[in-house]
């Protein structure tokens, strides 16, 4: 079986003031459809940049990334954007939805760009399965943190991607509410058969995922099921 | 799969709702509004004075074809025009007083012959004000027609009678409207309509008097092309044939100007509410980027971006302009009641032209200002949803400036219709902007000096004064020069006329009279005596025009760009004394001898003598009707033009012009209370005209006022326009304040001192636009007085004393009010915010 992420020799340097600095060093791994992959480390350590690569969101300076049967490094920013909204879901530390946009309209926005027919009935469907059922009128700024992730769950799920990204669900909610994102998060996983790569420095959170790489000064130290 | 149009252009319109209702789009709008109601109130305005003119002008002309002269035509020229078929009659205009009891007033008679008008009718009413209705026929004899403002003025009402030489005449009507009335000074003065018949009778015009004699032709096109062909080649210069698209009675230069000023205005405006836009387009779209980059991580392409974000600016276009179409409907309004004694009292709804102006104005400066910060929404990395500091590059200067420099170009050439004029206009701005742009910086840098000794809010306001020195820099321009139209505007019309009175002797004649007949000038000048009415003397007029310059014909000798042609077209003064007249001064040649009487030798002005190129010795050809007569420059001299006195150009010595008819003329001082020996002087001599200057400058006055203030009604739209940008300028820094605003009382500082703070920032920026508009309109001023009034300058200190105060407040109070928000919500709420 083909696997649905897949990094070969991916590397990224950024120039600095201060001179070239080497963010990811050679970073090859493969994912298979319907894992769940536990991206760990220090600040620091590259784990976002890795996120932000697998998803088509920046291209690696060296190195290819396969993503469901593309190849990233062969797609031009419109072509990144194209697979990213067919296949891909996001879920962000900061939720990063659109303030000017009720939580309806936030979860209707993917399938609005993709021009999907039934998009207000699929998107009040899922904020009901995400226990939001009651607030699909209220903007972000009405809502508390633990709804607005739940908002930007819906709103991942909605195009039912093949693979998910989430950088840090939990990183900006205490310790109760991230509890419960994490359950709805591995619950919709589990429903619709998602690929989840998520990058945490929560230990927990990353033992609940069926596999741990461990990235340490832009390099994999530990790639364990 | 891809979305719809109308879905996207759904979601484009919900996102631009919100975006309202989040007050995100309030400044792009009202600026957007602002340069849309200010071109299209002159557009209307514009359109609405053309369309009375083209609709009109065939009956305005009261004939297919007009021919103005100064002196009855040759009569083989009407018996050409019945020969080609065409119907013709005639009419005499020309200035006189006309008297009712101890009131008198200047009027512009008009007599007319059977006939007239050929085409379109005139319009009287019976009672001042009344129901107009068309007239059949003309004044019968002994009757006149007049214009309702003469009524009051001769304290007179209709059925009574007036006097107009030694003819009583009842007025019957009150004329509301006559076609033929031509915008020269005559019809300054209140109309007074006659039979010719009883011109004759009223024995008020003698040859030589100050006549404009004029005929009017209709017919089928064919002939009246040939009867035009057959007489153009016979004209004389001062004779004029008009058209019916020639003839659109001038109603006025000031009302010209008029025109040109407030066209002027409004670019002034739409520029500086195009630098709003900008300011605000670039917020709006600084605002949009991490929408954006989530969008574009949701799978949105460029292309959705733009399908996104355009029809939103599409949508703001059309809003702006039609909201700015309507205010400029209803503002010009105002503009016609401004200007409403200058203007045809009848005026035809505005066409479709200024909307369609209006919405071309507001999508080309959504386009020129707006577009290039939106574009740049394009270019957002998606990766910005993980790292925020990423943001698009910068827009590339030429992109912006260009875009902005294109739209004011194409906006500026719609209006001058002139690609030449457009690009030195918009080179000489820049240049001016450069220039004055250092200046306010150098106003900016030496408020430097203030930074010491001041409270810790006061320096951070002040700070963020020169901590964006561009943007300070704009913002004093923009307040700075619309102050100094302001102050300019004021300044002229209050300082011009009463310059102008004052620099005046108190005694300086403020009458004169023209016309008194060779026979009655020594009853004249014994009435005057009488009375010990002290005149500047009596002087022979005659009047000729300068047809050749030793042997060249003047058409040929002076160029039309040359100076002197104004004063070749019409007929001349000519005169003649032995003595030099007080505030001549010879400069060249010498000043006639006992000996030179009868001799065919000329005096001539120095100015026009140089602006023509003629010299001591050269050979001037004078005609007088079909006469004419030569004579030799012995002399040049100077005159003094404002010291109203009879003044010439011409001065022959005695004898010279002897065979040709001449009236004489003088200038008196009378004052007020004595104004009631006219009344006298006109019933013993009543062939006399007595041009009353102080009613003159009256109505001088009353119209500089009138047009003045239609300009200021218009720079308010530029003063308006100026708030925009620094309500844009406060917009666009505002998050920033906000943030600082929220540390510095996270840090313990009050809300009183943060208050302070912002009101030393935005008074002292409002100071310095004083500082330079007192500056820049004593500058102007100073050019304008002494290069085109000729008038002294005294130096304003008023301006450098109230400008900067008025600014401190206006833009201190508005910026105040701006950043009230930045001490109203709370630390944290600011902090989580952002």
């Amino acid at each position: 079986m083909n696997p649905i992420v897949s990094a070969r020799g991916v590397g990224k340097q950024v120039s600095t003031a201060a001179g070239g600095l080497t963010i990811l060093d050679d970073i090859s791994f493969d994912i298979q459809a319907g894992e769940s992959i536990a991206v760990v480390g220090v600040s620091g350590s590259g784990k976002s940049t890795l996120l932000g690569l697998l998803a088509g969101l920046d291209v690696p300076s060296s190195g290819t990334i396969n993503l469901v049967g593309e190849c990233l490094n062969e797609l031009d920013e419109d072509g990144r954007a194209r697979l990213r909204g067919e296949q891909v879901g996001f879920v962000f530390q900061s939720f990063q939805l659109l303030p000017s946009l009720t939580a309806l309209e936030n979860v209707m926005l993917p399938l609005e760009l993709a021009g999907a027919e039934r998009a207000e009935a699929q998107a009040a469907q899922l904020l009901e399965r995400v226990g939001l059922g009651s607030r699909l009128s209220h903007y972000p700024k009405q809502l508390s943190g633990g709804e607005q992730q739940r908002v930007a769950i819906a709103r991942a799920f909605a195009m039912q991607p093949a693979v998910l990204f989430a950088d840090e669900p939990t990183g900006n909610l205490d310790a109760v509410t991230g509890q419960t994102i994490n359950e709805l998060l591995f619950a919709l996983n589990a429903e619709q058969g998602t690929t989840l790569v998520l990058v945490t420095h929560d230990e927990k959170l990353a033992v609940r995922c069926s596999r741990q790489i461990r990235l340490d000064a832009g390099k994999v130290v530990a790639d364990e099921a | 799969m891809r979305p719809s149009p109308g879905s996207r252009f759904r979601l484009a319109w919900r996102l631009l709702r919100r975006d309202w209702r989040a007050g995100e789009l309030r400044i792009l709008l009202s600026a957007l509004v602002i340069a849309v109601t200010a071109t299209t109130a002159i557009s209307f305005f514009t359109d609405r004075l053309q369309q009375a003119m083209v609709n009109q002008s065939s009956e305005l002309l009261g004939g297919d074809l007009q021919l103005s002269a100064p002196r009855p035509i040759d009569s083989r020229w009407l018996d050409e025009a019945r020969v080609q078929g065409l119907a013709h009659t005639r009419v005499l205009e020309f200035p006189s007083v006309v008297v009712a009891g101890e009131n008198f007033q200047l009027a512009g008679i008009k007599a007319v012959a059977e006939g007239f008008p050929l085409r379109g009718t005139l319009r009287t009413a019976w009672v001042p004000y009344g129901e107009e209705q068309q007239a059949d026929g003309l004044p019968a004899a002994g009757e006149a027609w007049v214009e309702a403002r003469l009524l009051p003025l001769l304290g007179i009402g209709v059925g009574d009678t007036l006097e107009l030489g030694s003819l009583t005449l009842r007025v019957t009507r009150v004329l509301t409207f006559e076609p033929g009335g031509n915008g020269n000074f005559a019809s300054l003065a209140p109309r007074v309509l006659i039979g010719h018949d009883d011109l004759v009778r009223a024995a008020v015009v003698r040859p030589g008097s100050r006549v404009s004699y004029q005929y009017y032709f209709a017919g089928d096109e064919e002939a009246l092309k040939r009867f035009t062909r057959w007489l153009e080649p016979q004209l004389e210069p001062s004779q004029r044939l008009m058209d019916v698209r020639e003839g659109r009675p001038s109603v006025g230069s000031a009302l010209d100007r008029a025109e040109q000023y407030l066209g002027l205005a409004s670019l002034v405006a739409v520029l500086l509410a195009g630098v709003a836009i900008a300011m605000g387009a670039r917020r709006y779209s600084e605002r949009h980027f991490d929408v954006t980059a989530v969008m574009r991580c949701l799978g949105a392409a460029q292309r959705d971006i733009l399908g996104l974000f355009l029809p939103q600016l599409l949508l703001l276009g059309l809003i702006g302009s039609a909201a700015g179409v309507a205010a400029g409907y209803l503002t010009q309004f105002g503009l016609f009641h401004l200007l409403r004694e200058l203007l045809p009292a009848e005026l035809p709804a505005p066409g479709m032209t200024p909307v369609l102006i209006g919405f071309l104005t507001g999508m080309t400066v959504l386009a020129g200002f707006a577009l290039p910060p939106v574009l740049r929404l394009r270019q957002v990395p998606a990766l910005r949803v993980l790292r925020r500091e990423l943001a698009p590059m910068p827009l590339r200067g030429w992109l912006v400036y260009g875009a902005a420099l294109l739209a004011m170009g194409l906006l500026m050439w719609r209006y001058t219709g002139s690609a030449q004029l457009t690009l030195s206009v918009i080179g000489g701005t820049l240049l001016a902007l450069l220039i004055l742009g250092l200046f306010a910086f150098g106003l900016l840098r030496a408020s430097r000096s203030l930074h010491r000794g001041v409270g810790v809010a006061w320096r951070f306001g002040l700070n963020n004064l020169w901590r964006r020195p561009v943007l300070s820099v704009s913002q004093i321009l923009a307040f700075g020069l619309t102050l100094m139209a302001m102050a300019l505007i004021t300044l002229v019309r209050g300082d011009l006329l009463s310059t102008w009175q004052t620099s005046l002797p108190d005694e300086a004649p403020n009458h004169f009279v023209v016309n008194v007949v060779p026979e009655r000038v020594d009853a004249f000048r014994g009435f005057l005596d009488a009375r010990q009415i002290e005149s500047a003397g009596l002087y022979p007029m005659v009047r000729g025009r300068l047809a050749e310059v030793n042997g060249i014909a003047i058409r040929e000798f002076v160029s039309d760009e040359e100076g002197g042609r104004g004063a070749l077209n019409r007929e001349l003064n000519l005169t003649w004394g032995d003595v030099l007249p007080e505030d001549n001064r010879l400069v060249e040649g010498e000043w006639f001898s006992a000996e030179d009487e009868g001799r065919k030798i000329v005096s001539i002005e120095a100015g026009l003598a140089r602006r023509m190129g003629i010299a001591l010795g050269d050979e001037l050809t004078f005609s007088f009707g079909s006469a004419t007569l030569t004579a030799t420059v012995t002399s040049l001299r100077t005159v003094q033009w404002d010291s109203f006195r009879p003044n010439f150009f011409m001065i022959f010595p005695p004898g010279v012009l002897d065979p040709f008819p001449g009236t004489w003329m003088t200038s008196f001082y009378l004052p007020d209370e004595r104004k009631g020996e006219l009344a006298q002087m006109l019933r013993q001599f009543p062939a006399v005209t007595v041009i009353d200057l102080d009613r003159i400058m009256e109505q001088v006055r009353r119209i500089l006022k009138q047009v003045t203030l239609a300009v200021e009604y218009v720079l308010v739209f530029v003063l308006l326009a100026g708030f925009a940008v620094l309500y844009a300028a406060l917009q666009a820094s505002l998050d920033e304040r906000l943030y600082e605003g929220a540390l510095l009382r996270t840090l313990g500082a009050s809300r009183r001192q943060l208050r302070a703070g912002h009101l030393a920032e935005y008074a002292l920026l409002g100071a310095l636009a004083g500082l330079f508009a007192a500056g820049g309109a004593e500058l102007t001023a100073f050019i304008l007085y002494s290069q085109v009034f000729e008038l002294d300058y005294a130096f304003k200190w008023w301006l450098w004393l109230s400008l900067p105060p008025i600014g401190a407040v206006l833009i201190g109070a508005a910026g105040f009010q701006g950043t009230r928000r930045v001490v109203r919500e709370s630390p944290l709420r600011v902090l989580n915010d952002l």
